[in-house]
């Protein structure tokens, strides 16, 4: 399928590739990636990479490489995810190494959301946090989302449930109290 | 191979088309590879990695260039199985692979859309190809062996625990005997009147 591309301030979000391994593996074989499933052996993150771009074709959606648009450097895989047995869709956000802190998990996640909202027509969204990733629970609790349960997943263990503000909520512009 | 510009090519033999791994068929690949029939293939897996590994026969295609076809019936569209060229992260060599549903076995089908993956991946540049097998697999090594494919003892296998089948190279299936007598067992298959004896083979 052709996956879209979305432009925000500081990234473009477009398709992966097979350009993408390198900064993908490093960052799934790394410690960091331990809230995400991994890590990950070289051979894991190439199959990773694979299944990305396959959810889009079994799914209509999936997720993004995020790259900044003044260097075009891959600074993480951002969008919507729902393989089987998942609870909901969720949106979901991984950043590469080195390029945490600056953001760029928030505004991807932003445009990933509104892309999930507006286009694909989502009545709600959540995002999944392991247990002790505080940095990808303070992305959730930026975008507006807050602690919903939690489920246990059958390779991912126990996982915190984030739920984005509605559709609604957001035309109101309760978006901006958070950002 | 950007997004934009690659589709995955279509095969037609005989009995059978061959397509790219679509979302309806995902059903059939996962009844497969959660059962007991999979334990060749690094399965039995559960529903959530039988549908990663789906997803990600789906990427293969972008990423390499190749894959993994889904084959139909030509008539019914009814799926039978899967076949193609497969290369992993860790594999040494591209590999020619395919898996057929345990109820569509019997019938040459694996056979028909292996020779044809074959030959469609020689006539596009490939100049060579392996099968890994786990040596327990012996439906898939007589599959490897009708199709002119002999033990390569020192190709570098996959982990150490299968089996590297070398097949035979573009020449030695250009007009030959190997190749005319894999074409006879396939329309001998395709054809009504003939009547297998013996265990059924892929």
């Amino acid at each position: 399928m052709l996956i879209p591309t979305l432009t925000t301030e500081r990234l473009i979000l477009r398709a992966p590739e097979a350009r993408d391994i390198a900064p993908f593996a490093e960052f799934y074989a790394s410690d960091r990636a331990r809230f995400v499933g991994g890590p990950l052996t070289a051979e894991g993150s190439w199959r990773m990479l694979a299944m990305e771009i396959g959810h889009w074709t079994l799914k209509g959606f999936g997720r993004w490489i995020a790259e900044t648009k003044d260097t075009g450097e891959a600074v993480g895989l951002i969008g919507l995810f729902e393989p089987e047995g998942w609870p909901e869709p969720e949106i979901g956000w991984d950043l590469f190494n080195g390029f945490e802190g600056k953001g760029y998990a928030t505004e991807a996640g932003q445009a990933a959301r509104s892309y999930a909202y507006d286009i694909l027509g989502w009545p709600t969204a959540i995002s999944l946090v392991k247990p002790g990733n505080d940095g990808s629970a303070a992305v959730a609790t930026r975008l507006g989302a807050y602690a919903d349960g939690s489920i246990t997943h059958e390779r991912h263990g126990p996982m915190q449930v984030y739920r984005h503000p509605a559709p609604v909520e957001l035309a109101d512009g309760g978006i901006e109290a958070y950002s | 191979m950007s997004a934009a510009d690659f589709s995955i090519p279509v095969i037609e033999t005989r009995r059978l088309i061959l397509r790219g791994p679509e979302p309806e068929d995902y059903p059939d690949f996962k009844s497969t590879f959660t059962s007991y029939r999979a334990r060749f293939m690094g399965g039995p897996l559960n529903a959530y990695e039988a549908w990663m590994l789906y997803a990600a026969e789906i990427g293969h295609w972008q990423i390499r260039g190749f894959g993994m076809w889904m084959i139909h019936d030509k008539k019914t569209d009814e799926t039978y199985g899967m076949a193609g060229g497969w290369k992993p992260a860790k594999w040494p060599e591209a590999e020619i692979a395919w898996v057929i549903w345990p109820e569509a076995a019997g019938q040459g089908l694996a056979l028909e859309a292996t020779h044809a993956a074959r030959k469609y991946f020689y006539k596009t540049g490939w100049d060579s190809a392996v099968s890994y097998i786990d040596p327990k697999n012996l439906d898939s090594i007589r599959l490897a062996e009708r199709l002119g494919a002999v033990k390569d003892p020192d190709a570098a296998s996959v982990d150490g625990n299968d089996v590297v089948y070398r097949h035979p190279s573009p020449a030695a299936l250009n007009d030959t005997q190997l190749a005319h007598g894999i074409d006879m067992e396939i329309s001998h298959y395709a054809d009504p009147l003939f009547k297998p004896k013996g265990y059924a083979i892929d």
